[in-house]
């Protein structure tokens, strides 16, 4: 997309999404417009110089320069930082979500993601490992490798909630109106699916056009953090929220075939053995905050030729 | 998602409809369609009904096609039994049946109207037996040529080589103001010819054809390189023949090659009738202040306020429109990013065109 012309008055680029011609070409009535909401998905607020020599009038005046795009059509792809309200203009402290990687079994993998084992073979077992596995160092599970087969033993990820900043302890209590306890999990549904910790498949809202996966969650994976102490296993700083807990399970196709492995992804090393591999993301938003965190993820099947 | 990132819109008080005509200029100058390009603008089909023009060689992707010429001869005709063999009698009635059930109907006995000189069919009149059809493309007429702009100029002098040096021109002058309503493809106005260079007509401002507005057909009297004339023109680079010597002996390929060779200019232009859908995106002083913009935050604290009394701040992008279910049917994007804060209320026009 190109930018648009911001050298006159503002103007505005309206189009629709390629969801909304589908919904209109429907023609059931479902294309209806009943609610807006707005984004700043441009903005680079690290450009806010609050320090600027010539004063306050220039403190956004970069940010003020920032240039549009045009309008995507690709619904997903649109209004991914959405601005939101609160009731209170004293807000000086927005929480956020952290991947909590302060224990083993949550840390990425050394690689600098978490790894999805997509079938046995690449796990391997404890008592047998084979010379394709990735999973295990001799009897350990690998640091950051979710099993994503058997969806036991291994590695799951961790998001804590709530006000990561030294300046405030963690024995204030949050604001029951900044505290999530349901989040938005999406992941493309032809590469993975969400699991509990224990190994039990969430079922899905939805599945967009893009195949993207939405899970919405809480209690099952939500827990409340009711450690207020300044331990090292905890991520947030200040006052704490909730938690999110959960596994990845690999696709069927994943598990069985190689062919997306082909198309969409490359090989490598990992622990040593020569892998195939998709890179891709998972996304977790928080229901009343909307904060979200995009976690690196690499789906690996053992070359087993 | 929270219901602090959508605001319902209210129907009744933030949503209007709105219709607006716009209408495009379309200037086609006749060497494209009488020589730029020779003939590989023109595309002629083994059928032999109809002739294509296109603004470019037809085998290129760039091309697009503008009108198609075609001629029929009425079966009411004065020339009708002398068309021979080679002058496709049979194509030519077919075109002009095909033509006029089409744009003037049927009378009460079902059976084909003529089309009418003064669209007056009750009062019968003279009507147009032998025409020559200009169908105009879709992209170029859109949803209707605009009344009272089409102009048509054809060269008239007498010589074949030299047609440009007189001129007269054709118009739906009266369009504007004074149209028919009685064609079952809508409303059409009477074509009227005057001088242009040369005075080549034996009178000014005759009829000498229809123009349907909304389908985009201009249906000229095969008189207006004829009887029209004080002098009739040559139809032919190689002999004597004129239009009425074509209509009976060649074929419509030969007769469509003959008018293209004569048209000079032919302009007007086009209608789009855009139903909008206006949306009042109505921001309160209180609302949309804080961001989810990881880049808000600096750690958890918000990065465009050091103290808790300063007012927080954000900037507005993009308008985002969600039906019930959160799912976004429509984007707007601001051309530069809009400063939104607890002392600024706005309210952002978002216009949707179908």
């Amino acid at each position: 997309m190109g930018f648009l012309d911001n050298s006159g008055d503002i103007i505005l680029d309206a189009v629709l999404t390629d969801h909304g011609r589908k919904l209109l070409a429907k023609g059931d009535g479902s294309f209806q417009i009943t609610k807006f909401a707005l984004a700043d998905d441009e903005i680079n607020y690290t450009l806010y110089n609050n320090a600027h020599p010539s004063g306050s009038a220039y403190y956004d005046i970069e940010i003020l320069q920032t240039p549009v795009l045009e309008a995507f059509t690709d619904n997903a792809g649109s209004l991914k930082t959405k601005l939101i309200s609160y009731n209170s203009m004293n807000l000086l402290y927005l929480p956020v979500i952290k991947l909590n990687q302060q224990t083993v079994a949550t840390k990425f993998h050394t690689s600098g993601s978490f790894i999805v084992a997509v079938d046995a073979e690449t796990e391997g077992t404890t008592n047998n490992n084979n010379q394709f596995a990735v999973g295990y160092n001799g009897t350990n599970p690998v640091q950051g490798v979710i099993f994503g087969e058997t969806l036991t033993d291994g590695s799951h990820i961790r998001l804590d909630q709530g006000i990561d900043s030294s300046e405030i302890t963690a024995r204030e209590t949050l604001d029951p109106d900044l505290i999530e306890d349901t989040y938005i999990i999406q992941i493309d549904n032809r590469l993975g699916k969400i699991a509990t910790t224990n190994g039990d498949m969430v079922p899905e809202d939805y599945i967009d056009d893009d195949n993207i996966a939405f899970y919405t969650v809480d209690i099952g994976l939500v827990s409340q953090i009711t450690d207020d102490s300044n331990s090292s296993k905890e991520a947030i700083e200040g006052p704490r929220g909730t938690r999110l807990e959960f596994k990845i399970a690999a696709s069927i196709n994943l598990s069985t075939s190689t062919f997306l492995f082909t198309k969409l992804g490359g090989e490598s090393v990992l622990e040593g053995k020569n892998v195939r591999h998709i890179d891709s993301i998972v996304r977790v938003t928080g229901m009343k905050t909307g904060y979200s965190v995009d976690i690196p993820v690499r789906f690996v099947k053992s070359k087993l030729s | 998602m929270a219901e602090s990132f959508y605001k319902s819109l209210d129907i009744g008080k933030d949503v209007v409809s709105t219709r607006t005509l716009l209408h495009e200029a379309i200037p086609l100058t006749g060497t494209i369609i009488s020589g730029t390009y020779g003939v590989a603008n023109i595309k002629s089909y083994a059928h032999g009904m109809f002739q294509s023009v296109y603004d470019y060689p037809y085998l290129s992707s760039s091309a697009n096609y503008i009108f198609d010429i075609t001629t029929g001869v009425g079966a009411n005709s004065a020339i009708h039994a002398s068309v021979n063999a080679s002058g496709q009698k049979s194509k030519k009635l077919n075109i002009y049946n095909q033509m006029a059930q089409v744009l003037m109907g049927y009378d009460h006995l079902g059976a084909i109207q003529r089309f009418d000189e003064d669209g007056d069919i009750l009062a019968g009149g003279n009507k147009l037996d032998n025409v020559i059809f200009l169908n105009f493309s879709r992209l170029l007429t859109k949803d209707e040529i605009k009344k009272g702009t089409f102009s048509l100029k054809l060269g008239a002098n007498a010589a074949y080589a030299t047609p440009m040096t007189k001129l007269l021109e054709i118009t739906d002058a009266s369009g504007s103001s004074g149209f028919l309503v009685n064609s079952p493809v809508g409303e059409y106005g009477i074509l009227f010819a005057k001088q242009s260079t040369g005075n080549p007509l034996a009178a000014t401002n005759v009829k000498c054809g229809l123009l349907f507005y909304q389908a985009g057909i201009c249906a000229l009297t095969s008189s207006v390189l004829q009887q029209l004339l004080t002098t009739p023109v040559s139809a032919s680079a190689t002999g004597t023949a004129t239009f009425s010597d074509l209509l009976t002996g060649s074929t419509i390929d030969t007769f469509a090659n003959s008018f293209r060779h004569r048209i000079n200019n032919l302009q007007f232009n086009n209608t789009v009738e855009l139903n909008s859908s206006v949306y009042f995106c109505r921001v309160n002083h209180n609302e949309y202040n804080y961001s989810t913009n990881p880049t808000y935050l600096s750690g958890s604290k918000i990065r465009v306020k050091t103290q808790t009394s300063d007012l927080p701040v954000s900037y507005i992008t993009t308008v985002g429109l969600y039906n019930d279910n959160n799912e976004l049917l429509a984007t707007a994007k601001l051309s530069e990013p809009l400063k939104k804060s607890s002392d600024t209320e706005f309210t952002i026009r978002v216009r949707l065109d179908y």
